[in-house]
C-alpha cells in the first residue's frame, strides 16, 4: 500500500526575488528542472502513489508545468488562497487526505533516500508524528529539533543557542491529529506554522519522533544558491545529459559537466561548461562563452557575449560581446548586503541588453529591464528600468 | 454528432460503471441528452434529456450492478429536439434489441415509411430508431443476431457507426462508414467508442475500425470481418499519450487549462522541426514531397481561420494558395484535378465537412494533405501526407490551444514547402512560446473583460496576418459568451460595418509593428474612435495606436507573423473572462459540439 503525500508549493520565496515575480519558489531551476519536479521524483521514487499540491502564490505556473499527472501518478492540486503560512497551508489539504499522509516542502531539493527513512521509521515507531532530519553545522536560518532516542523533545524556529540541534527537513509523517493541533496553536504574526503545530503536539503529550537521514536536502535561501545546487547536481552526474533535440554545432565546444535540455542551439564556436545548465530552448551564439552557469528556458546568449557564475530567468536576452564577469563581490538583497558572493548576475525574466554591456559582479536585475548598448550595469536595477551608459 | 460506447466484461463486473464513465470522457462530443442499455438479462435501458449528470441522477437509485454487457450513448440533436425519448439507445418494439448511432441514416425517412407501413409504431423522431426495428424484422425471419444485425445495416445509406445488443447476450456488434469507431482490447473485457478517451483509462490498446468492417466482441475478444463477413487481420496499436490528460489540473475549465499549456504545446510543435543555424524548417513527414501550386485549402470555423493564415504565408513566400470552407467547397465544380493539392485543416480529423471535401479532392486525383491533431483519425488515414500539429487532446468546446499549434504548423509547412529559408522566422519561432508565456503572466485581459462584459456587441479588426486572428477573436467571443461579436478586415469598416458601432459596442484593434499596415489599421483606429467608441489595442507598442485606445491589451514586440499568434492569446483570454463574467457554461457552451461529424 502505497503512502499519499502533500507537497506545499504555495509560497513565493521573497529572498529569491527577483527571481520570483512570475513563479514561486518551488518553480525555480535546480540545473534545469524545477526544484519542484526533483521532489516529485524523490516522492516517487519512494513509493508514492499519490500526490496532493498545495498552490498558491502565481499557481497557475505549477498546474500548467506538471497537469493532471506526473510520471503516471495522479496530481490534484488544492489551493492556499492567502499564504498564512505552512500550517495555514496544510490546512487546505486537510480534505484531501485520509490516514497516515507524509508532507513535504516543495521547495528544498531532496532526493528519496529522506522520504524513504521517514516512511519506514514512521511504520516503525507508532508515532502522531516522524519528523526527517539532516545534521548541518549551522539551523539557525531553519527549524532546530532536539532528539532523545528517537523521540523529538523540543523543536525550535532559528535556534540561537548551542544546544545539539538537528535541522528540520520539512519532510513529515503524520496522523490526522496534526490538523487539530495547527487549529489550536496560536498564529504569529498572522501565520500559522506547520512547526507550531508540531511544538503543539509536544505540549499535549502526543507521541512525536524524528529520524536523522543521510539523504540530500539544500535549501535556496538567495539567488546564487541556485548555482550551488546546481553545482552538486552536476557533480552527483545524474542530470548531465545533451537532450537529442538539442542542436550542438559541431564546432561548439562543451565542457563537462553541463547539462544542455531539449531544443537548445549551440552555435559555433562557442564554449560551453564547465557547470553549466542550460534550460530548455536556450540560444548560445557563435563564439560566446558560458561557465559556472544557470540559464533559464528561452535564454539567448548572443555572438561573442562571455558569460561566469550568471543566474538567468527566462526568456533573458544577453546582446553580442557583452560581458558577466563573475567573481566574488557584495552583494544587496533587500536592506542585506552579503559579502564575498560568488555571482556574476542576477538577470530575472526578459531582461534584455542590446550588446556591449558590462555587468560588474554581483548585478540584480529585474524581470523586464533593458540594458542599451555599451552599458555598465552594477548594483540593483528595478523591474522595467532602462539602462544607458 | 454524438459518442457511443459499447463495453464486454470479461468477468462479473460493472458495465454501468464503465459505460457512464466512457459518457463522461465523450460528452465534448455532444451533451444534449445520454442513455445506456445493459443487456445481461432482460434489456435495461436507461436515458435522459439534459448533461450526463441527469442520467447519472436517474441511476442513482436502480438496480443496475453486476452487469458484464452494455452500451451508452451521449447525443447532439440533428433529428428530433433533444428529449428522453429521443435520446439513445433504441429498440424494438418488444425490447429484443438496442442499439446507439452516430452520424446520419440518409435513407430513413423511406425506411421508416416501409416500417410504418407493416404497422410499427415508432416512438422517436430519430433516423435511429429504423434500425431496432430493422433488426427485429429480420429476428422474426429466423435470422441470429449477428445475421440479423449484419442485414439491417446493409438496408442503410449514410454515415453511421453503431453498436447493438441483444436481450440475454453478452455479446456487443458493432459496424462503421463513415463515422468514428475505435475498438478497445484489454484483461478484463472489450471496449468500442468513438474516441479513444472513452476507455482508454482502461486499455492503451486498440483497433481502428475501417468503413464497411463489422465488429463482434465477447469476453476479452474481438472479431473484426469484412462485408462479405470475411475475418479480417487487425492490426492492434498502442495509444501513446497520457489519459491523464483529459483532466483539468486544478482549473476551473478545461478552456482556461488549454489557454495556459500553449507555450509546452507549441515547444511539441516546433520540436525537432526547426533549425535555426541553417534557417531551414525541416518535416519528415514532406520528404520528397514536390509542391505544385496552387495550394488549396479547406476547413471550417476556427480551423478555417488557421487555414487563411496559412494560405496568406504561402502567398507571402511566393506560392499562390487559397482556402474555403469546406462547406462550400465542391471539387467538381473547380479546377481540382490530378496536379492539384489541397490541404484540410481539422482539428479532430473527423470534421464532416472536411472529410467530404477531402473525399472529394480525392476522387478527383489530387494530392490531399491532413493537418489534424489527432492520431490516426480518419482525416490522418484517408491523406496522402499529414502533418501533425502535436497539440495534445483537447476538451473544451471553444479551440484554443490547437489554434495556435495549427498556426505554428502551417507557418512551417508554408516555409518547408516554399523552400523558405530564414533564420530571422526560425528564432522568432522559437521565442513564441515564452512570449506567450509573457501575456499569460500579466491580468489586462481579465481588467478589459470586466469592463465591457455589458457591452452589446464586440467588433475586432485586423490587417494582413492579424485579420484571421480577428475572426478568430471574435469567434470565440460568440462561442463561448452568446454575445454578438463581428470580426473585420479592418479597412471594411467603413463599406458598411461601421454602421454597427456605437459607445455600447467595444471595437478590439490588433495593431503590431510600426510599418504601413499598422498605419492604414490605426486610420481605422481613429475612424472609431471619434463616433465614442470604446476601442482596445492589442500591441507590442511601436506604434501610437495606444494614444486612441481606452485600453491596451500588450504583446511583446516581433515580427507580424508570430505576433499574430501571441495577440490571439490576449483574445481568448479577454472572451474567457466575459464568459467568465456572465456566469457561462464555458466548456459546453448550448448548441455546440467539440467536433462536428455531420455535414
Amino acid at each position: 500500500m502505497g503512502y499519499s503525500a502533500v507537497v506545499l508549493a504555495a509560497g513565493e520565496g521573497r529572498r529569491l526575488r527577483p527571481l520570483t515575480t512570475h513563479r514561486p519558489k518551488p518553480m525555480l531551476p535546480a540545473a534545469t528542472k524545477p526544484i519542484l519536479e526533483h521532489v516529485f521524483d524523490a516522492l516517487i521514487d519512494a513509493g508514492v502513489t499519490d500526490i496532493t499540491v498545495v498552490v498558491g502564490y502565481r499557481r497557475t505556473r505549477v498546474q500548467s508545468e506538471f497537469g493532471p499527472s506526473y510520471r503516471d501518478v495522479p496530481l490534484t492540486y488544492v489551493t492556499q488562497d492567502k499564504q498564512l503560512g505552512s500550517g495555514h497551508a496544510l490546512l487546505a489539504a486537510e480534505p484531501a487526505t485520509e490516514g497516515s499522509t507524509l508532507v513535504v516542502n516543495g521547495d528544498q531539493l531532496i532526493d528519496s533516500r529522506i522520504i524513504e527513512d521517514v516512511i519506514a521509521a514512521h511504520d516503525r515507531e507508532p508515532a502522531t508524528a516522524t519528523l526527517g532530519l539532516v545534521r548541518r553545522a549551522n539551523v539557525t536560518r531553519y527549524g532546530g529539533v532536539l532528539l532523545e532516542d528517537g523521540a523529538v523533545t523540543e523543536i525550535v524556529e532559528n535556534p540561537r543557542d548551542d544546544r545539539g540541534y538537528q535541522l528540520n527537513a520539512g519532510v513529515y509523517a503524520f496522523e490526522p491529529s496534526i490538523f487539530e493541533a495547527i487549529r489550536r496553536s496560536e498564529p504569529r504574526d498572522g501565520e500559522q506554522s506547520l512547526v507550531d503545530g508540531i511544538a503543539t503536539l509536544l505540549e499535549v503529550g502526543e507521541e512525536v519522533r524524528g529520524v536523522v537521514s543521510e539523504g540530500t536536502w539544500i535549501d535556496a535561501t538567495y539567488p546564487w544558491d541556485l548555482l550551488r545546487i546546481a553545482d552538486d547536481l552536476l557533480e552527483d552526474g545524474e542530470e548531465r545529459r545533451i537532450a537529442d533535440s538539442a542542436s550542438v554545432h559541431e564546432d561548439a565546444t562543451v565542457l563537462e559537466p553541463v547539462v544542455i535540455d531539449d531544443d537548445c542551439v549551440v552555435g559555433p564556436g562557442a564554449v560551453v561548461g564547465p557547470n553549466v545548465s542550460l534550460g530548455e530552448n536556450v540560444t548560445i551564439g557563435s563564439n560566446a562563452t558560458v561557465e559556472r552557469s544557470v540559464l533559464d528556458a528561452d535564454t539567448r546568449v548572443d555572438n561573442g557575449a562571455t558569460i561566469r557564475d550568471c543566474v538567468t530567468g527566462r526568456g533573458v536576452g544577453i546582446g553580442p560581446n557583452s560581458t558577466v564577469a563573475g567573481g566574488p563581490s557584495d552583494v544587496e538583497i533587500g536592506d542585506r548586503v552579503h559579502r564575498e558572493t560568488i555571482l556574476g548576475a542576477v538577470l530575472a525574466d526578459h531582461v534584455r541588453d542590446i550588446g556591449g554591456v558590462t555587468y560588474e559582479p554581483g548585478t540584480v536585475v529585474g524581470h523586464g529591464a533593458v540594458c542599451h548598448g555599451g552599458s555598465t550595469v552594477s548594483g540593483t536595477i528595478v523591474a522595467d528600468a532602462e539602462v544607458w551608459s | 454528432m454524438c459518442g457511443i460506447i459499447g463495453y464486454v466484461g470479461a468477468d462479473r463486473s460493472n458495465a454501468a460503471d464503465v459505460l457512464l464513465h466512457g459518457l463522461s470522457q465523450l460528452e465534448y462530443r455532444g451533451y444534449d441528452s445520454a442513455g445506456i442499455a445493459l443487456a445481461d438479462g432482460k434489456l435495461d435501458v436507461h436515458k435522459r434529456q439534459g448533461e450526463l449528470s441527469a442520467l447519472e441522477n436517474a441511476l442513482a437509485g436502480a438496480d443496475i450492478g453486476n452487469q458484464t454487457t452494455g452500451i451508452g450513448h451521449t447525443r447532439w440533436s440533428t433529428h428530433g429536439p433533444p428529449s428522453d425519448r429521443n435520446a439513445h439507445p433504441h429498440t424494438d418494439a418488444e425490447n429484443r434489441v438496442a442499439v446507439v448511432h452516430n452520424g446520419i441514416i440518409e435513407n430513413y425517412q423511406g425506411l421508416r415509411d416501409e416500417l410504418s407501413a407493416e404497422g410499427i409504431d415508432f416512438r422517436s423522431e430519430t433516423d435511429t430508431e429504423v434500425i431496432p426495428h430493422l433488426i427485429a424484422g429480420f429476428l422474426e425471419d429466423g435470422l441470429d443476431h449477428e445475421a440479423a444485425f449484419r442485414a439491417a445495416i446493409d438496408r442503410l445509406e449514410g454515415s453511421y457507426a453503431v453498436a447493438a445488443v441483444f436481450a440475454g447476450s453478452e455479446t456487443v456488434y458493432a459496424a462503421r462508414h463513415e463515422s468514428p469507431l475505435v475498438l478497445g482490447l484489454a484483461d478484463d473485457g472489450t471496449y468500442l467508442a468513438s474516441d479513444v478517451p472513452a476507455f482508454i483509462e482502461f486499455t492503451d490498446r486498440v483497433i481502428y475500425l475501417e468503413d464497411g468492417e463489422f465488429a463482434r466482441l465477447e469476453g476479452d475478444e474481438i472479431s473484426v470481418t469484412d462485408s462479405e463477413g470475411r475475418v479480417v487481420e487487425t492490426s492492434i496499436e498502442t495509444i501513446e499519450w497520457d489519459p491523464e490528460d483529459a483532466g483539468k489540473s486544478g482549473y476551473d475549465h478545461y478552456m482556461r487549462k488549454e489557454i495556459n499549456e500553449q507555450p509546452s504545446a507549441l515547444r511539441e510543435c516546433f520540436r525537432g522541426r526547426l533549425d535555426e543555424l541553417s534557417g531551414r524548417v525541416t518535416l519528415e513527414e514532406f520528404e520528397g514531397f514536390e509542391l505544385n501550386p496552387p495550394v488549396t485549402f479547406v476547413a471550417c470555423g476556427t480551423s478555417y481561420h488557421a487555414a487563411l493564415f496559412g494560405a496568406q504565408l504561402f502567398r507571402e513566400w511566393g506560392v499562390p494558395a487559397h482556402a474555403y470552407l469546406a462547406s462550400e467547397f465542391e471539387a467538381e465544380t473547380m479546377p481540382i484535378d490530378t496536379d492539384s493539392v489541397v490541404v484540410g485543416v481539422t482539428q479532430s480529423g473527423e470534421t464532416a465537412d472536411t472529410l467530404r471535401a477531402l473525399r472529394e479532392a480525392n476522387a478527383a486525383g489530387a494530392t490531399t494533405v491532413a493537418v489534424t491533431n489527432v492520431v490516426g483519425s480518419s482525416a490522418a488515414r484517408e491523406t496522402d501526407r499529414v502533418l501533425y500539429i502535436r497539440a495534445g487532446p483537447e476538451i473544451s468546446v471553444a479551440a484554443t490551444k490547437t489554434f495556435a499549434s495549427q498556426q505554428a504548423a502551417l507557418t512551417m509547412l508554408a516555409a518547408a514547402l516554399s523552400n523558405h529559408r530564414s533564420r530571422d522566422l526560425v528564432r522568432e519561432l522559437r521565442s513564441v512560446p515564452d512570449r506567450i508565456q509573457s501575456v499569460l503572466d500579466e491580468d489586462a485581459a481579465r481588467e478589459v473583460a470586466s469592463t465591457y462584459a455589458d457591452a452589446s456587441a464586440y467588433f475586432f479588426i485586423g490587417r494582413g496576418y492579424h485579420y484571421p486572428v480577428a475572426l478568430e477573436g471574435a469567434l470565440k467571443m460568440k462561442e463561448i459568451t452568446y454575445k454578438h461579436a463581428e470580426g473585420f478586415a479592418a479597412g471594411e469598416l467603413k463599406h458598411g460595418p461601421l454602421a454597427l458601432v456605437t459607445e455600447q459596442t467595444p471595437v478590439f484593434a490588433i495593431v503590431t509593428g510600426d510599418g504601413r499596415r499598422a498605419e492604414k489599421t490605426i486610420g481605422n483606429v481613429k475612424e472609431v474612435e471619434a463616433r465614442g467608441t470604446p476601442v482596445v489595442a492589442i500591441t507590442d507598442g511601436r506604434s501610437e495606436v495606444g494614444r486612441y485606445a481606452d485600453h491596451v491589451l500588450e504583446v511583446p514586440s516581433a515580427g507580424e507573423i508570430t505576433s499574430s499568434m501571441v495577440a490571439n492569446v490576449q483574445l481568448q483570454r479577454v472572451a474567457y473572462w466575459t464568459a467568465h463574467e456572465l456566469g457561462r457554461s464555458i466548456d459546453k457552451p448550448r448548441n455546440l459540439a467539440k467536433s462536428v461529424t455531420v455535414e
